[in-house]
């Protein structure tokens, strides 16, 4: 791929015959993706389709056993410093929030601020408080997590992620965790980060969001990309038989 | 009874100096083997396997013994029975304290790594920020356990001349021949000082596990 020779629709993320393998198991088969910039695009597909696989490969924490990672133009290496460079542009955030339960909300989203990127800690303190206002928390800025609601608890993980300014956002099954109506606060936070101009990346069952708020949809199946367009075309006009069945099977239900 | 308590609170000072400065080097070093026995890498691990497993085969008493005849008498080192008595019973129990760590550090939800890592969070704030403040609450109850077994093993340090309460009912007992009252109250006095670490230990539980679930 020649992206220097197109700066103009240089992709700001592109997986290139990206393989994940748990040990000799391999489960992401050769997917090649490109995000852009401002782009949201849905990772959607059934249990155990490589959809968490891969989107753990974008930032490592599955390194791919084969295949490229390119953000914004640098193939990322097998290094520590390589891997903290694009971890500090990629935010993360996990199906089950993964906040540090000693530290209070404004202190999780303030951490990795001024641990990682040095920023002092007035300023990394003001910064996590407007990601905090951001998600709607202010409120909750001196609260631990144990005492949240899991919306609450998943909306400061985006805040915490935010606070890192990443130049893509990666969505893990966000909303699984959650009761429907826990999970309607979460959407509704992403939905205000697409708006926004986010480059988001998310893995999600939640059909609405992936019709309504991603500009793009990927569907999954059996570790291997079965069929990507534009999500309104995907969702309401699958082509192809297997996506047909997933979504006959997901709206029936 | 008065009399054989006033002769052997001689050595209190004694007995607890040497808990309390083995506990310390077991503490500061045990992380760090219980680091080390984490790691990914089988040549990091094999070394700090090798070193917990020897320090916790040899009996503590061959290992004072050792340390006090080869370190404790060579002509440039000159330790006294305490210097000696600290560093061996540090060594082992540094190992015991290894393993409470390595419980601790393992009881850390993978999750909690995961977050570090995505968040290019650095190894030693990873560790200071993130995973030790969780991982102590789990070791601070076996720590407190190791620390009284701790102050029980500092007996030993007896047999190679530190003066602690022991010490001073061995050598009451070959004045007085009176093995039974003098060892009885050595035994009472093992018993009090053992409260304190086992009043410390529970009250350091409870506002760590208070500070974890949060206000």
């Amino acid at each position: 791929m020649k992206y220097d020779d197109h700066p103009v629709v240089r992709p700001l993320l592109a997986l290139d015959g990206v393989c994940v393998a748990y040990r000799h198991h391999e489960v992401v088969h050769d997917v090649s993706l490109e995000v852009a910039s401002g782009e949201v695009v849905a990772l959607i597909g059934p249990s155990g389709a490589g959809k968490s696989s891969l989107l753990r490969a974008i930032n490592f924490l599955e390194p791919p056993s084969k295949g490229r990672i390119v953000l914004d133009g640098a193939e990322v290496g097998g290094s520590r410093r390589s891997l903290d460079a694009l971890r500090r542009e990629v935010g993360m955030v996990f199906q089950n929030f993964n906040l540090f339960p000693h530290l209070t909300a404004l202190q999780n989203v303030m951490l990795a601020p001024v641990h990682t990127l040095g920023i002092p800690p007035a300023q990394a303190r003001e910064r996590a408080m407007q990601q905090l206002t951001h998600v709607g928390l202010a409120d909750h800025a001196h609260v631990k997590p144990g005492k949240c609601s899991g919306g609450q608890q998943q909306r400061i993980a985006i805040a915490r992620a935010l606070a890192m300014e990443p130049k893509v956002m990666l969505f893990d099954e966000p909303t699984s965790a959650l009761d429907p109506e826990l999970g309607a606060e979460v959407l509704a936070t992403m939905r205000a980060l697409a708006a926004e101009g986010m480059t988001m990346v998310v893995v999600t069952h939640e059909m609405h969001f992936a019709e309504d708020v991603a500009d793009r949809v990927v569907f999954m199946a059996d570790g291997r990309i079965v069929e990507e367009n534009a999500a309104g075309k995907l969702m309401r006009d699958p082509q192809h038989p297997r996506t047909q069945r997933f979504l006959n099977a997901v709206r029936n239900r | 009874m008065g009399t054989i308590l006033s002769e052997l609170s001689a050595g209190i000072a004694q007995t607890v100096e040497i808990t309390l400065a083995s506990f310390v080097v077991a503490a500061v070093l045990g992380l760090p083997l219980a680091v080390l026995r984490r790691s990914g890498s089988w040549w990091v691990r094999l070394p700090a396997v090798v070193v917990v497993e020897v320090l916790r085969a040899v009996p503590p008493i061959v290992w004072l013994f050792l340390i006090y005849y080869s370190l404790g008498s060579t002509d440039q080192v000159r330790l006294t029975t305490f210097q000696a008595a600290v560093i061996g019973l540090g060594l082992i129990y540094a190992a015991h304290l290894s393993e409470a760590y390595r419980a601790g550090l393992d009881a850390v939800p993978a999750g909690q790594w995961e977050a570090t890592r995505a968040l290019a969070l650095p190894r030693a704030q990873t560790y200071a920020r993130v995973i030790l403040p969780q991982a102590l609450v789990v070791v601070v109850p076996p720590m407190a356990t190791f620390a009284i077994a701790l102050l029980k093993d500092s007996a030993i340090a007896s047999v190679i001349g530190a003066t602690d309460i022991t010490f001073h009912a061995v050598q009451l007992t070959q004045q007085d021949l009176n093995g039974l009252g003098n060892f009885t109250v050595a035994g009472l006095l093992y018993i009090a000082l053992g409260v304190p670490f086992a009043l410390v230990a529970r009250a350091a539980d409870r506002v760590l596990s208070r500070r974890l679930v949060g206000v």
